[in-house]
């Protein structure tokens, strides 16, 4: 019999699968478009969510890696490693449906805008954190905790750019100020790409956490034979 | 005759005032747009609007692009499932070997 923490993962993709359906045709077929942006504007409801998917899990990461740091733990360590790799992929997301975007509306993709180079910046921050992790000596894991942990600062700047700084990018408050048939169809996409991405980042979590437990076994495996 | 009050007559005067001389060579005729230029126009603004409001082109490409990353993040991490499912079996091998050979001896 399963134990009750390995349902957790599939009840979070069985949760997720009507929340795409249900998305995805209220994206094409329910959702009005915007006056002036036409159809370029439900590139939206999966833009956002991927930003702060990205943000989110950028968080996470950096909040795991000063555990790990403090704690040697190593459960921390592949926690920050799982967050940051589901970060990357929000990043890319954002990074290439935003251009998709703003050629549509702006007539160019990139503006280079202050949300622009701060998302930019972060996912080349969580870059560099991946490359470590993967391609490092053992003892490169705090400069990659190091790395997370200036990723997750740089969380509330891309927030707040929009605010900072003069930029092409709308406000913080454009999500609450949806009309209510946009907002039917934000939501449910967020939670889906939530629920996907946590169910994703908990396999990726245990992986990581089997794969060193593995290597301890290994080691005193070889260390019993000598 | 009428007396013509003094506001009317600086009004009068405005009204008739002549445009300040333009230097020689200055002078630059005022051209319409012709009737067929603004159907021109407007049919272009018309064909732009509908494209807007029906090309799905881009919302296409952004939708595609993010389920690609999502199927191959979900091949990744079954590909590494398969790898480290195959690590353990390896490592229960050398144990039932060495469970078979006596032990550790360490």
């Amino acid at each position: 019999m399963k134990r009750k923490s390995e349902l957790v993962v599939p009840l979070l993709f069985v949760a997720a699968a009507p929340l795409v359906v249900y998305s995805v045709q209220r994206v094409f077929l329910h959702t009005p478009n915007e006056r002036t942006m036409g159809t370029a504007f439900k590139i939206f409801f999966f833009h956002v969510p991927m930003g702060w998917l990205c943000m989110l899990m950028a968080l996470i990461s950096g909040i795991a890696a000063y555990v790990q740091l403090r704690r040697r733990s190593r459960t921390a360590g592949a926690v920050a490693l799982a967050a940051a790799e589901i970060g990357f992929l929000g990043g890319l997301g954002v990074l290439l449906t935003g251009p998709i975007w703003g050629h549509a509306t702006w007539g160019t993709p990139w503006t280079g805008d202050a949300r622009q180079v701060t998302t930019a910046l972060l996912w080349l921050v969580i870059a560099a954190y991946l490359l470590l992790r993967h391609f490092g000596q053992h003892a490169s894991e705090r400069l990659a905790a190091a790395l997370a942990i200036f990723g997750a600062v740089n969380v509330p700047l891309i927030y707040y750019a929009v605010k900072l700084w003069k930029t092409t990018h709308p406000t913080t408050g454009v999500v609450a100020k949806l009309p209510p048939e946009m907002w039917a169809t934000f939501w449910p996409g967020l939670a889906a790409l939530l629920l996907v991405s946590f169910g994703l980042f908990a396999i990726r979590a245990r992986q990581l956490i089997l794969a060193g437990e593995l290597d301890e076994a290994y080691v005193r495996l070889e260390d019993s034979r000598a | 005759m009428t007396p013509i009050a003094p506001p009317v007559l600086i009004t009068g005067l405005a009204f008739h005032a002549e445009p300040p001389p333009a230097e020689v060579g200055d002078y630059v005729p005022a051209v319409g747009t012709s009737r067929e230029e603004k159907e021109i126009l407007a049919t272009l603004e018309d064909k732009a609007a509908a494209k807007t409001a029906s090309d799905y082109q881009h919302i296409v490409w952004a939708y595609g692009i993010l389920w690609a990353l999502f199927a191959a993040y979900g091949l990744f991490l079954w590909r590494r499932s398969a790898r480290l499912r195959a690590d353990v079996d390896v490592l229960r091998r050398a144990l039932e070997r060495t469970e078979a050979g006596g032990g550790p001896r360490g």
